[in-house]
């Protein structure tokens, strides 16, 4: 990759500024035998002519003409010499023929110094590929009959801008050789496709006098910075990575002006060549001739914009034991403050290398080159996670543009939607969802419907339904709760952990704070709203004060924080999922007191959980064994023996954030009918024969949950459509849930009383039946008005009379209280009148 | 040695020009080589290894710097501290009609500029310290001059051999060259006078060097490793190489970079400029050797490892390790099983084998005397060995994750930056009540990591990189420490307090190699074995609901460095018994 703009030149004159972009190369590809000694005037020449300061006026008559049309013209005979600077006129034949116009003359084809290519045939490929490439196919009703290109052109002389976007999927598309010489020698192959450009701007308007370059963007391969290696130098490489400093921008010289300071003649502007200038030693004019006396005048100097930047592998492409690498950038002029400290950007450019130079004084030189990215484009890949509508998106790397639809995404999608073919998906990704946890089969599947999560509803009357799913996981200590918490919020995109006993409500939601500088009141966002669109995890959630817990009512249903203070009313989204965990309020679950009594939270709350798994270490011998085999083969085997049938994190990742963006899944009627049938089914199961009590097996919100779990399910499957199956597993998912947490244990049978008031119904029916029974002895013992009667002695007189049942003084208490509201009876302490 | 034409000693670059040429006349094409190895590896090798060349080569420390000449042969043993990336040189270049080559060497002899004859290669550089912790035992012996021969320390071993030949260019006096020499440490301290004093309470009994601490770097020897034709897998963070290859210093260079325009230092991070190569020597790496803990002890003591002696050694260990402890049988029992540890695998992330130890009871009194005793012990019988005294103070200023810092792209190393098998005791007796600032509150975070999961996080600003490590942990508190979750808590009762005995360095030393090489052996377990475990883990549970995962982990674990601690490779009824009534005796103390 030889050229004779040595890397030792460009060190100083950074490399791609605009003109020294141009011209270098043109210097390139036309410095065949013989010509050498016009290189650095052609350079000069393009130079100046490219730019449209002032100081073009004070340039020789002879070196006005256009350069990047003349260098194509001057070979062929000057014809073009005599052409004026403000009448420019494109070389090349207007047809798309363009390239073959360079062949009708006689002047012998220019190649690219060292390969076979061949300027004119590039220069014809180039040009008809912004000519005629055309994405979508030519509509001939709409009458655009112009490229894709032609049109970007018109626009960027519309608005004046300094640049024109070629997607390099486009030039593959089009020319797939033009592409390859493309990549391979970006400096020349560039340089022409200035050229070119800069033709068909002036053709398209003829007084336009900015110049515009040309970005390539969006290689069809991307580079790993740790991959780099010499045999990259020169070529055009795309790299990702993140921003982690940057220089201040440099003003680097372009044009440096003299001035004698004895007769104070100023010279022409002198193009700094290969970074450097060399100061005239003697006055330029005849008369003076002064000897060293010459002196830059700075402020008649141009200068162009500078910036180095350095750019660092992202964590993902770090192999283990390693640390991350990192590769200089070089920007010039619009590109320099596009990218800050923090950004993660796709960079296009071209991978150089330079020496290092080490003072002239020196015997010994350094072998050592230095390497950086020659800056083309930079892409923010990730902007700020918080105004991204779905950090999920992020995780994929594209940002929802069709253009980034490159390859590798495809080879992706591709992967993971095999992997949805897979039969055994479902039990798949349940055993790749906190593999060293054991067991809790069920609990995992419901962790990964929350994951996957249903879809959102909008109506259009404003209401909404929430397609978060939110869990509650109740256990005995050491069961592993907190691990799959933990694990959940590594997994999940966005999400927050917090430990319940140091939160609070302002903590979980939201709090107006005052700037203690300008003394404004600023909202400050906290865990729930932090965690809009992802899981918000909550460890120890019993331990968590009243008033923190009251804050997530809103939240669970409503999906909004609502804030009203310090004159800031606000309501703030919060589309997250809650996956909460508590221990029993004993530090063990007591199975002879409801899961309320257990757990210590207000029904009110725990019915907005969709899945409340209760997580009992049971003395069950057979899990036990398997505990120990499991912790015995953890420590004798070698862990590379043992299989390994599971998706790996990552996957794991990208499936989820893939389904949950582009996977939204309907009803299908079959599955409608199936979520009825089942509903009802839910609901009449308290009804058996024989039984009189009034059970309320599922409410409406448990056929909310169902819906969401069945589209969950379908989201695992990449299935459009929710099918039968889905609702069947969604039915059996929340009956597992509901038998254990909702398990009356009086009767045996699901209660969703048990979680919507506290109290189920059999014990409600006891409670009625105590309640007639004191009202029946009262009726017979007391009078009206009559003298009042111990408590003590009406429970005795109770028990008499109900032989069969039990009464104990709080069941009669309470009793008494009701009648006391219905003022049937008094009660002053211990006695109890009528009344 | 005698008919080579050239001297792998003294002229390393010479042999490998030779092999070059060798090379290119037998049809090696530089032009479309990428600089991969053309035999000078292999010549080496076989100098090194085969024809006994290895204790000739000198060692690189601060001393030996100083009078080594440049371009010759040397070693170092260090830690990879820090990767700094690939570096592009000129590998080949035609001079004249010749192909010759610049592999191995910093300068080129010719004025060079971009031409087609003129390939580009790559090297990777490696930021390498010594060894944190570094025993003074355990440093090469060759190290030595002559005169050293009868330096006066009782840790010190005898030179086994002699190479005077090898090191008569470095005889001046190195006697400084020890880490824990006073003179030092005087310097430490009287260059960083704000930080001594917190260096003070770090440093218990002023013993402990922390190298690779932000406070000591100056006085810490960091090398520039560059490492040519060795797959990135091969080298990983923090772990301890042998370098054997050519010492680039040039004068020149290093003036040269004072009048070097500001431009190109302002723009492209020259490592050298945060490196000058005054005070970072560079090696050119021709053959490197992974060390690990059994490298840096001397195992001639015990030429082959026989049940009966293994059993003894145990034995002799065992009791000394109970007079340290003050006659506490069942400490000093755990204490072995303790340094015999090692994480051998991890299972997603959750690493095993690990077995931290929490010595209770231990009050500033007792700390005193045994914990000065403890850590005396560990110096002399691991490799190395660090400690720390946590104070709130300690624990709000102290650097102890590693960071990146990005103004001089290297990663500033922390102190629990260790090398595999470091051993760490930390010292919480003299922690006080107190508030945490945010610095606090990572440390403690950091700390707790590293007991429960093995792994540091390396702070690298715009995220936090997870490096694993293998750092035996022992913990000394009053209480149950719930800052370091150590998988072992027992309570510390001595008693008595008299000194242990002085034992033979011999004794010493076969300890030493008991230690380093019975951990790593593998180990196994009949199926036999396993029901009758499993049954027994079983059992257990089933009697005590309270029984975890953790608890079956930990019986796991002891049982297997029970059966190491007797240099067997198969878990036996007996040590499982022994692990199972070493517990309970353990519960039975808790309580």
């Amino acid at each position: 990759m030889a050229s004779d703009s040595s890397p030792g030149g460009n060190i100083n004159g950074g490399p791609s500024s605009p003109d020294d972009f141009t011209s270098s190369p043109i210097g390139n590809t036309l410095s065949s035998p013989g010509e050498g000694g016009r290189t650095t005037r052609r350079s000069q020449r393009a130079t100046s002519s490219n730019t449209s300061t002032p100081l073009r006026s004070r340039l020789n008559p002879s070196s006005e003409a256009r350069t990047p049309s003349s260098t194509g013209s001057r070979r062929r005979g000057g014809r073009r010499q005599g052409l004026t600077p403000s009448t420019p006129v494109a070389p090349t034949p207007a047809s798309s023929e363009a390239g073959e116009g360079f062949d009708n003359d006689d002047a012998p084809p220019m190649y690219v110094w060292g390969t076979n290519i061949s300027v004119q045939d590039v220069n014809g490929a180039i040009l008809r590929f912004l000519r005629n490439f055309r994405d979508a196919p030519v509509d001939l009703e709409s009458g655009e009959f112009e490229g894709k290109y032609m049109r970007s052109i018109r626009r960027v002389i519309e608005i004046e801008g300094d640049w024109l976007d070629v997607d390099a999927h486009h030039v593959f598309d089009y020319d797939p050789d033009l592409y390859n010489k493309m990549v391979r020698y970006p400096l020349e192959v560039l340089a022409i496709f200035d050229i070119v450009l800069m033709d068909i701007v002036a053709k398209v308007k003829p007084l336009f006098d900015k110049h515009v370059q040309v970005r390539i963007y969006n290689l069809k391969t991307s580079s790993c910075m740790r991959n780099l290696n010499p045999s990259d130098i020169e070529k055009m490489v795309s790299l990702k990575g993140m921003v982690i400093r940057c220089s201040s921008i440099i003003p680097e010289i372009r044009e440096a002006v003299f001035r004698c300071l004895v007769c104070g003649y100023f010279t022409d502007s002198l193009v700094v060549d290969r970074g450097r200038v060399s100061e005239p030693p003697a006055c330029v004019r005849e008369e003076c001739k002064a000897k060293n006396s010459m002196t830059l005048v700075h402020n008649r100097c141009r200068f162009a914009d500078k910036q180095i930047v350095r750019l660092q592998e992202t964590p993902d492409e770090i192999p283990d034991g390693g640390t991350p690498h990192t590769v200089s950038l070089l920007l010039h002029d619009k590109l320099v403050d596009s990218a800050k400290p923090g950004d993660r950007v796709e960079v296009t450019g071209i991978f150089r290398a330079m020496s290092v130079r080490v003072g002239p004084a020196h015997r010994t030189v350094k072998s050592l080159f230095k390497t950086f990215i020659d800056c083309l484009h930079i892409k923010k890949t990730d902007k700020s996670r918080m105004q991204n509508e779905d950090p999920m998106e992020v995780e994929m790397g594209s940002s929802g543009n069709e253009e980034d639809l490159n390859v590798d995404y495809q080879k992706k999608v591709d992967r993971l939607k095999e992997l949805s073919k897979l039969p055994d998906i479902y039990n798949r990704l349940t055993r790749s969802l906190a593999p060293n946890i054991w067991e809790l089969d069920d609990v995992k599947k419901g962790l990964l419907c929350q994951l996957f999560g249903g879809s959102q509803l909008k109506m259009a009357s404003g209401a909404s339904f929430r397609g978060d799913i939110n869990i509650l996981l109740v256990g005995d200590p050491g069961t592993s709760k907190s691990q799959l918490l933990q694990y959940i919020h590594k997994l999940s995109p966005r999400g927050i952990y917090t430990s319940g006993r140091g939160s609070s409500a302002v903590g979980l939601t939201a709090y107006v704070a005052k700037d203690p500088e300008t003394g404004e009141t600023v909202l400050e966002s906290g865990a729930l709203v932090l965690s809009d669109r992802g899981i918000c995890c909550i460890d120890e959630f019993d331990k968590m004060s009243e008033s923190a817990r009251s804050m997530l009512h809103e939240v669970m249903e409503q999906q909004t924080v609502s804030i009203a203070k310090a004159g800031i009313i606000a309501s703030l989204n919060a589309r997250t999922s809650v996956l909460a965990c508590a221990n029993p309020s004993g530090s063990r679950y007591n199975p002879r007191l409801s899961v309320i009594d257990n757990i210590h939270l207000p029904p009110t709350l725990l019915s907005r959980f969709d899945l409340i798994y209760l997580i009992l270490d049971k003395a069950d011998e057979q899990t036990d064994r398997r505990l120990a085999k499991h912790i015995v083969a953890l420590h004798f085997e070698d862990p590379e023996s043992i299989q390994q049938d599971f998706l790996d994190i990552q996957t794991l990742t990208t499936y989820v954030s893939y389904a949950r963006k582009n996977i939204h899944p309907r009803l299908s009627d079959e599955a409608a009918e199936e979520l009825i049938r089942g509903y009802v089914e839910m609901r009449r199961r308290g009804n058996f024969p024989g039984s009189s009590k009034k059970v309320i097996t599922a409410t409406p919100r448990q056929l909310e949950s169902l819906i969401r779990l069945s589209e969950a399910l379908a989201r695992m499957h990449f299935s459009e459509w929710v099918e039968k199956r889905d609702v069947t597993e969604a039915i059996r998912l929340l009956e597992v849930a509901l038998q254990q947490s909702a398990t009356d244990h009086a009767t045996g049978t699901i209660d969703m009383d048990l979680i919507t008031t506290g109290v189920s119904a059999s014990e409600r029916m006891r409670r009625e039946q105590v309640l007639s029974a004191t009202r029946n002895v009262i009726m017979d013992k007391l009078q009206l008005g009559g003298p009042a009667m111990r408590t003590l002695e009406l429970l005795e007189e109770l028990k008499k009379q109900s032989s069969g049942a039990e009464f104990h003084l709080n069941d009669l208490r309470n009793a008494l209280s009701t009648l006391a509201t219905e003022g049937f009876v008094s009660v002053h302490g211990d006695s109890v009148k009528r009344v | 040695m005698v008919g080579l034409p050239y001297d792998c000693l003294a002229n390393p670059l010479g042999a490998v020009r030779l092999t070059f040429d060798k090379a290119v006349s037998s049809g090696l094409n530089p032009s479309t080589s990428n600089g991969g190895d053309w035999g000078s590896a292999d010549l080496f090798r076989q100098f090194l290894f085969d024809d006994g060349g290895h204790s000739q080569v000198p060692i690189l420390n601060a001393e030996s710097v100083k009078h080594l000449p440049p371009n010759s042969l040397v070693r170092f043993r260090g830690m990879i501290q820090d990767m700094l990336g690939n570096e592009v040189y000129v590998g080949a270049y035609k001079d004249g009609s010749t192909w010759r080559t610049n592999k191995f060497s910093d300068v080129s002899q010719i004025e060079m500029d971009m031409s087609p004859d003129m390939k580009l290669w790559e090297r990777r550089l490696l930021y390498c310290v010594p060894v944190p912790g570094l025993n003074s035992w355990a440093e090469p012996l060759e190290a030595l001059s002559n005169q050293q021969k009868t330096f006066p320390s009782e840790q010190r071993e005898k030179r086994p051999r002699d190479d005077d030949e090898a090191v008569d260019h470095m005889e001046l006096g190195s006697s400084q060259g020890c880490q824990d020499s006073p003179i030092t440490k005087k310097m430490r301290d009287e260059a960083h006078p704000s930080s001594s004093a917190m260096q003070q309470d770090m440093v218990n009994e002023g013993t402990t060097p922390f190298f690779g601490s932000p406070e000591s770097e100056r006085n810490s020897f960091p090398c520039l490793v560059k490492i040519y034709d060795t797959p990135e897998s091969d080298l990983k963070m923090n772990e301890i190489f042998e370098f054997i290859g050519v010492l680039s210093f040039d004068p020149e260079l290093a003036l040269s970079k004072d009048e070097s325009d500001m431009q190109s230092n302002d723009l492209f991070e020259d490592d050298l400029v945060q490196l000058p190569p005054s005070k970072v020597p560079r090696i050119h790496c021709l053959v490197h050797k992974k060390l690990v803990v059994h490298d840096f002890v001397d195992g001639s003591a015990m030429a082959e490892s026989n049940p009966s002696l293994i059993r003894g050694t145990r034995e002799s260990l065992l009791s000394h390790l109970t007079a340290v402890l003050g006659n506490d049988g069942m400490a000093a029992q755990f204490l072995l099983l303790h340094l015999l540890s090692q994480v051998h695998a991890r299972v997603d992330g959750v690493p095993v084998g690990k077995l931290a130890l929490n010595f209770t009871n231990f009050s500033k009194e007792t700390t005193s005397v045994f914990g000065s005793q403890l850590s005396s012990t560990m110096k002399e019988l691991i490799p190395f060995t660090q400690k720390i005294s946590l104070t709130i103070e300690y624990l709000n200023n102290a650097a102890l994750a590693p960071k990146k810092d990005y103004q001089a792209n290297k990663l500033v190393s922390g102190v629990l930056q260790l090398a595999e098998g470091s051993h760490l005791i930390i010292d919480e007796t003299e922690l006080q009540a107190g508030t945490l600032n945010p610095m606090g509150v990572e440390n403690a975070r950091s700390l707790k990591n590293l007991t429960e999961s093995q792994q540091v996080e390396y702070d690298f600003q715009y995220y936090k990189m997870e490096m694993t490590a293998d750092v035996q942990l022992l913990v000394l508190s009053e209480g149950k420490s719930n800052i370091l979750p150590a998988d072992v808590v027992l309570p510390f009762q001595p008693s008595s307090t008299s000194p242990p005995e002085i034992v033979e360095e011999a004794i010493v030393q076969s300890w030493r190699w008991y230690l380093a090489n019975l951990r790593s052996l593998s180990h196994s377990i009949t199926p036999e074995m396993q029901k009758v475990v499993e049954e027994d883990l079983v059992a257990a549970r089933q009697a005590d609901r309270s029984l975890g995962s953790q608890d079956f982990s930990r019986l796991l674990t002891m049982s297997r460095l029970m059966s190491l601690s007797f240099g067997e490779t198969s878990l036996s009824m007996e040590h499982w018994q022994m692990v199972k009534e070493l517990e309970r005796l353990r519960k039975e103390r808790l309580r």
